[in-house]
C-alpha cells in the first residue's frame, strides 16, 4: 500500500497506475493472487471563491498505458431530488479507482437524499463532509481507494472545499489538487491561488521582501487558473487529458461547463 | 523508529532484508478465485447510427493450450442485448445462468416491461463489485451490447473489479491494445458513431478480428459476431475469417518456414 | 356431510371415523366458490384461461393478473383463495429456480406438479397449518429439443452420435391440476372454480384426447368456455385473463405469456357471439340480452 502514500517519484519511479503491485519479488514459489485495486488515472482540482466554488476533472480513464475512454467523469452533483440531479447543492469529485470512487458517490448521494427527504431541507456542506468522512472510515481497513474532494457552499454563502484523503482524514481548505497530477498541480495552485513565493519586485532583500497583496481571485480568473492547470497537467501527464468537466456552484445553482483537452 | 507510517510494525529492512508482503495474504480475508482458468480472449464492439457490433472468437484456452474450439462467448439476454464475455469461462457460464435467472424473474410481472442494456450493465458491474470486495472474484471482462432507455445504442464495459467505462468503440484483453486503434479511427467520437453505417461498423470489427487473429497467440479463426439495433439481435456464432494475407509474415522471424 | 359437528372437522391432519379429512373437504368448498379457471392441452402448445371476478369497479381494468408465470416456459393459474394461490404461485417460482440450481435445465411440467402435489399435500399433516384453499392449474412446454444445460458453450462434437440418440422425441405440452389435498393429474383439459362443471362438459365435446386441437383454436376455445361457464356466476362482472405457451416454432417460442390483445379480443368476440346465439335458442324467456349488454362494460 505504500505506493498509495508516497508521492515521491525517486522511490517509487512515477505514479503509474500499474506499479501498485508489490515490487519486491518475496523469497519461494509466490502465487499471483488477486489485488482488489487498481487507478484509473485522471485528476481532480477544487477552488473555493468568495460566493462560489468551482470543481473540475478532466474524463480520461486509464489502465496502464491503456486509455479505457475518452470521457468518464469523475466529478459530480450530489443529493439532487431528480435523475438529472438539476436542485443539488453539492459537487463530490473522486480520483483513483474509479469503481471505488463510483460506489462511494452512489453511497453518499443516497445518504444526502434521504437527509433532504428526512429533515425537508439540503444538507449544508459541514455536514456533508462530516458525513463524508465518517463514510470513509468506515472502510478504514478495506478502504475506497480515492481521494474525494467536496465543494459547495457554506452557510454564509462563501464558497467551501473540503479534501480528503482514502480514509476520511479531511480539512477545509481554499484549493486542493487531487489525483495523477496532483503533484504537478498543486504547487501551480499555491502560486496562483495563494501567492504564495510572490513578493513585491524590488521592495527589499531577504526578510525585507514585502509580499504580494493576496486578493481574492474572480469567477472568471479562478476559471481560467483552472484550464491553465489542466492544459499543463496534461502535457506532462499521460494519464490526463482529453476533456475537462467544471461545475460552478453558485447561490443560483450549479453550472456544468466542459472544454476538450489534449487527447495524446 | 522510522518517520515513514508505513513501515511501522514492520520488521526493520536495514536487519530483516525487504519485508515480504505476500505474507500477509494468508493472514487477511478468506481469497477464493486466485487466477483464471479456462480464458477467453478478446472481445471488441463497436456502435454505429443504429446500433452496435460485437465480436469475439470462439476459443476457450487452458493456459496456452487451445481447449475448447466451440465457444460461445456473445451471450445474448432478453432478445435485446448482448454480453461479450474476456475471461475465465467458468465466471461467464455462472453469469449466464445468474442473467438467466433473472431475466425469468424479470417475466414474472408482465408489465411488458424489460431491462435493456444499460440496466443489464448496471446490474453486471454491481455484481463484479460486490464480489471484488468479497475477494471472490469473478474473472471477467464483459462488453454489454444494446440500448438505452433512450433507445440509442448504448456500448460499456465492466470487469472484475467493478471498473466500468462506456466509449464509441470497446475491446478487452489484447484487443485493447490491437483492435482499440483500428476501432477508434472509424468512430474516435460520437460524432463519428451517428454517421457510421451498420455496414461500415462490421467490416471494420471484422478487419479488426483478423488482425488479433494475427498476433494474438490465444486467438481462433472461428468467431461470433452480432449486430445490436432496434429491430433486436442477429447472432452469427459460426464465422471464420475471411480472406486472410500472411505476406506481412514473410519477413517475420518465427511466422514462416524460416525460423531462425 | 352427516358427520359434521362430531368434531372431526375441527382441526386439520385428523381422519374422522370414516377416513376423511374434513378439512381438506371445507378447502374444497373454497375452490368451489372460486372464479373459474381452465387449462387447454392443444397439440402445439396450451392455453391457460381464468373468469377474473371484478369485486370492485374501483380496480384498474387489466391490472391484478390472476394467471402468473413460473419459470419461461411455464405459467399457473388458480381458483379459490387469492392469497394462497400467490403463495402457490411463489412455491412454484422458488420450486422451478431450485431445479435449475441443481440441474442446470428448466423443470419439466410434470416434475413441477409432482412437486407442487407433495407441497400441498404437507399442508394436510399437521395440526399447526390448514390446507390450500386452492386448485391450481400448471401449464408448461417441456422443449421438444435436446436442450442445451443453462450456461453451455459448445454445441458438443460435430462427428458420431456425439452422444445424441437418434429421432428420440423430447418434451411436449404439459397441463396438470393440483387439488388441496395434494392430488394431481395430468390432463388434456382441466378445470377448476364455480364454473367447473361447465367448463368440464364443453371441454368434453372438443375431442381433446385426439391430440388435434391447435393452439389457435385453443385460445377461441378457451375464451368461449370462461364465457359460457360465468352463466353460473352471472352475478357478477369479470375479466377473462389468458395466456399461452406456444411450441418453440410458435409465436410464444417456447415461453409463457399472456395472449396478444387483438388475438385475445378476437377470441373474446367470437365467444360473445356464440353466447348470444345459445341464448337467442334456449332462453327467450331472459330479459333482452342483458348478459351482452354488461358484457360491454367491462372493455
Amino acid at each position: 500500500m505504500s505506493a498509495m502514500f508516497s508521492q515521491n517519484p525517486l522511490m517509487n519511479g512515477p505514479n503509474y497506475s500499474f506499479n501498485q503491485a508489490p515490487s519486491t519479488a518475496a523469497a519461494g514459489n509466490k502465487e499471483h493472487g488477486f489485488y482488489p485495486y487498481t487507478d484509473n488515472g485522471g485528476s481532480t482540482l477544487a477552488i473555493s471563491g468568495s460566493d462560489f466554488t468551482i470543481v473540475a476533472g478532466d474524463t480520461r480513464s486509464t489502465s496502464g498505458y491503456n486509455i479505457n475512454t475518452r470521457y468518464s467523469p469523475k466529478v459530480f452533483k450530489i443529493g439532487g431530488t431528480t435523475s438529472s440531479q438539476d436542485d443539488a447543492t453539492l459537487v463530490l469529485s473522486v480520483v483513483g479507482f474509479a469503481a471505488d470512487g463510483e460506489a462511494l458517490k452512489e453511497r453518499l448521494d443516497a445518504i444526502v437524499k434521504m437527509y433532504r427527504y428526512q429533515h425537508g431541507k439540503p444538507m449544508s456542506v459541514k455536514a456533508c463532509a462530516q458525513r463524508l468522512s465518517t463514510i470513509l472510515y468506515g472502510k478504514r481497513f478495506f478502504p475506497y481507494y480515492v481521494t474525494a474532494i467536496l465543494g459547495g457552499l457554506d452557510e454564509e454563502g462563501n464558497g467551501a472545499v473540503y479534501s480528503y484523503d482514502p480514509v476520511g482524514s479531511y480539512e477545509r481548505e481554499q484549493c486542493r489538487a487531487a489525483g495523477a497530477a496532483a503533484s504537478l498541480i498543486m504547487p501551480f495552485l499555491d502560486n496562483q491561488v495563494n501567492y504564495k513565493n510572490q513578493y513585491i519586485p524590488g521592495s527589499g532583500v531577504g526578510h525585507a521582501l514585502v509580499e504580494r497583496e493576496k486578493i481574492p481571485l474572480g469567477r472568471t480568473e479562478v476559471e481560467d487558473v483552472v484550464k491553465d492547470a489542466f492544459d499543463s497537467a496534461v502535457e506532462r501527464h499521460i494519464e490526463v487529458g482529453d476533456g475537462l468537466q467544471m461545475f460552478v456552484i453558485t447561490k443560483s445553482g450549479i453550472e456544468e461547463k466542459y472544454l476538450p483537452l489534449k487527447r495524446d | 523508529m522510522n518517520h515513514l507510517p508505513q513501515s511501522w510494525g514492520r520488521p526493520r529492512d536495514d536487519i530483516y532484508g525487504a519485508y515480504d508482503h505476500s505474507y500477509l495474504q494468508s493472514n487477511g480475508p478468506n481469497q477464493h478465485t486466485q487466477s483464471p482458468i479456462v480464458t477467453g480472449t478478446s472481445v471488441i464492439a463497436l456502435k454505429f447510427k443504429d446500433g452496435v457490433v460485437i465480436a469475439a472468437d470462439n476459443l476457450a484456452s487452458y493456459g496456452s493450450l487451445a481447449r475448447f474450439t466451440d465457444v460461445k462467448r456473445l451471450r445474448s439476454f432478453a432478445d435485446s442485448s448482448i454480453v461479450g464475455f474476456g475471461g475465465d469461462v467458468s465466471d461467464m457460464q455462472y453469469l449466464d445462468r445468474l442473467l438467466s435467472s433473472l431475466d425469468t424473474r424479470e417475466a414474472y410481472c408482465s408489465s411488458g416491461h424489460s431491462l435493456n442494456a444499460q440496466n443489464l450493465h448496471t446490474y453486471l458491474a454491481k455484481v463484479f463489485y460486490k464480489r471484488r470486495s468479497e475477494f471472490s472474484p469473478l474473472w471477467n471482462q464483459v462488453l454489454v451490447a444494446g440500448l438505452d432507455a433512450e433507445s440509442k445504442p448504448f456500448l460499456a464495459s465492466a470487469d472484475l473489479l467493478g471498473t466500468t467505462f462506456s466509449a464509441p468503440s470497446l475491446a478487452t484483453g489484447f484487443g485493447a491494445h490491437l483492435a482499440q486503434p483500428l476501432l477508434r479511427k472509424v468512430a474516435p467520437d460520437e460524432d463519428a458513431v451517428a454517421k457510421l453505417s451498420e455496414e461500415e461498423a462490421v467490416q471494420a470489427v471484422k478487419e479488426s478480428m483478423k488482425v488479433l487473429f494475427y498476433r494474438d497467440a490465444r486467438s481462433l479463426d472461428k468467431y461470433s459476431i452480432a449486430v445490436v439495433t432496434k429491430a433486436g439481435i442477429r447472432l452469427k456464432e459460426d464465422e471464420k475469417l475471411e480472406n486472410q494475407s500472411w505476406a506481412f509474415a514473410d519477413k517475420i522471424r518465427g511466422y514462416g518456414t524460416q525460423v531462425n | 356431510m352427516t358427520s359434521i359437528g362430531t368434531g372431526y372437522d375441527l382441526t386439520n391432519s385428523v381422519f374422522s371415523p370414516d377416513g376423511r379429512n374434513f378439512q381438506v373437504e371445507y378447502a374444497v368448498k373454497a375452490v368451489e366458490n372460486g372464479g373459474t379457471s381452465i387449462g387447454i392441452r392443444c397439440k402445439d402448445g396450451v392455453v391457460l384461461a381464468c373468469e377474473k371476478v371484478i369485486t370492485s369497479k374501483l380496480l384498474k381494468a387489466g391490472a391484478n393478473k390472476r394467471i402468473a408465470t413460473i419459470d419461461r416456459h411455464m405459467g399457473a393459474v388458480s381458483s379459490g383463495l387469492v392469497p394462497d394461490g400467490r403463495h402457490f404461485t411463489s412455491r412454484a417460482r422458488e420450486e422451478a429456480a431450485s431445479w435449475r440450481k441443481v440441474y442446470k435445465s428448466p423443470i419439466t411440467t410434470a416434475d413441477l406438479a409432482g412437486r407442487m402435489g407433495g407441497y400441498m399435500q404437507a399442508y394436510t399433516l399437521y395440526s399447526s397449518v390448514r390446507p390450500f384453499g386452492v386448485t391450481a392449474i400448471v401449464a408448461g412446454w417441456d422443449s421438444e429439443l435436446e436442450l442445451p444445460v443453462d450456461g453451455q458453450v459448445g454445441s458438443g462434437p460435430s462427428i458420431g452420435s456425439g452422444g445424441k440418440a437418434k429421432d428420440k422425441k423430447y418434451g411436449g405440452p404439459g397441463l396438470y391440476m393440483i387439488e388441496p389435498s395434494g392430488i394431481y393429474w395430468g390432463y388434456y383439459g382441466a378445470a377448476t372454480g364455480k364454473g367447473r362443471q361447465t367448463a368440464k362438459a364443453e371441454m368434453e365435446k372438443l375431442n381433446l384426447a385426439e391430440g388435434k386441437m391447435s393452439l389457435l383454436d385453443g385460445v377461441k376455445e378457451a375464451a368461449k368456455i370462461i364465457y359460457v361457464a360465468h352463466a353460473d356466476n352471472k352475478d357478477k362482472e369479470f375479466e377473462l385473463e389468458m395466456t399461452w405457451i406456444s411450441n418453440l416454432e410458435g409465436p410464444t417460442k417456447g415461453r409463457h405469456q399472456e395472449v396478444p390483445k387483438e388475438l385475445l379480443e378476437d377470441a373474446e368476440k367470437l365467444a360473445k357471439k356464440a353466447l348470444d346465439g345459445d341464448d337467442d335458442d334456449e332462453e327467450e324467456t331472459k330479459d333482452e340480452n342483458k348478459p351482452a349488454e354488461a358484457d360491454k362494460m367491462e372493455e
